[in-house]
């Protein structure tokens, strides 16, 4: 890969990709495939899904780069296709087996919250308290509508605008601001001592 | 994406959506390599499914047999009511009544007889009248 090609940006490889030109199509997979797969992780919750989503939704990219008209950034056009893929992938109903098997097992996923805490600080039951929290709000940001949780991951992840949110979920911006309001009334009772 | 965003949330939210959002633990990393090689064997067979559907479409034989599906599609399309009125043909009771009532015609002629008889029957006056032998002429 050259430098040239590395300073190529997404809009201009997502032309080259429409007259179907695999390398343009491999870096732009090198580019966002970290990002994509951990969007798609935070929404789908399981690694073997955001695995299979986030690459079904750059296959997409290839089959409608010709449609990318290129007034909007292409980040923009790409969350839009992969968070509409995981919205459809939890309404096509493959997810919720496994939501249930998690929730039932759940004693089992405290311990790895509480070890990816930072190292110890002078008292350790702080440490754990806030691991607790941490895994309550994890749990609630899950109990979210589908639309709620894209939103929160997308305003507090990805730190999309709410316009770029909007355009991305489809939905109109107040529409928006009501998910996200609606999602921190939840959440916000999480943190309720 | 946008490094100033302006928004009508409070700081509380804000701070609330932030937390929530660094509450995800982290994502298990897959190997890149391995992710990009699934991707281009999944981006080859949708490839490959896209040109065996172009040659199909080529071939002669496919293109007679979609011809006459299309022809039968359009005959349904074009005489619905006469293919419906077909397959909505079923026995009709009305008339298998109509012929069982006109076997016992001579009965309904004799209704007050065939009612004390039955009633004759009811209080074990006459027994067994089903059974009663008619004699010719």
């Amino acid at each position: 890969m050259t430098d040239d090609r590395e300073a190529t940006s997404d809009e201009t490889l997502c032309r080259r990709i429409a007259a179907r030109d695999d390398a343009a199509f491999d870096v732009l997979v090198a580019r966002h495939q970290a990002r994509a797969y951990r969007l798609a992780w935070s929404l789908l919750r399981n690694a073997e899904d955001a695995r299979d989503v986030s690459q079904e939704a750059f296959i997409r990219v290839w089959q409608a780069a010709h449609r990318f008209r290129g007034d909007a950034r292409f980040s923009t056009w790409f969350y839009r296709i992969l968070v509409n893929a995981c919205l459809d992938y939890k309404r096509r109903g493959r997810w919720w087996r496994r939501v249930i098997a998690r929730d039932a097992e759940h004693q089992a996923d405290d311990e790895p919250l509480i070890a990816r805490q930072p190292a110890p600080g002078p008292d350790p039951g702080d440490d754990v308290i806030a691991a607790q929290t941490m895994e309550r709000l994890w749990r609630a940001v899950h109990r979210l509508s589908p639309q709620q949780r894209a939103a929160v991951i997308l305003y507090g992840q990805e730190h999309l605008s709410m316009a770029e949110i909007a355009d991305v979920l489809g939905l109109a911006e107040p529409t928006v601001r009501v998910h996200l309001h609606r999602a921190v009334a939840a959440l916000r009772k999480e943190l309720a001592p | 994406m946008s490094a100033e965003r302006r928004d009508d949330l409070t700081p509380e939210e804000r701070d609330i959506i932030a937390r929530a959002a660094a509450a995800a633990p982290p994502a298990p990393e897959p190997r890149w390599g391995d992710y990009r090689a699934e991707l281009h064997a999944r981006l080859e067979a949708r490839r490959s499914i896209g040109a065996r559907l172009g040659h199909w479409w080529a071939r002669p034989a496919p293109i007679a047999v979609s011809v006459g599906l299309a022809a039968a599609l359009v005959l349904v399309a074009v005489r619905p009511s006469e293919i419906l009125h077909r397959a909505d043909r079923r026995p009709d009771l009305t008339a298998v009544d109509e012929t069982v009532l006109g076997d016992r015609i001579g009965l309904i002629e004799h209704y007050q007889i065939v009612e004390r008889l039955d009633l004759l029957e009811d209080l074990d006056v006459i027994r067994q009248l089903d059974r009663v032998q008619l004699r010719e002429g």
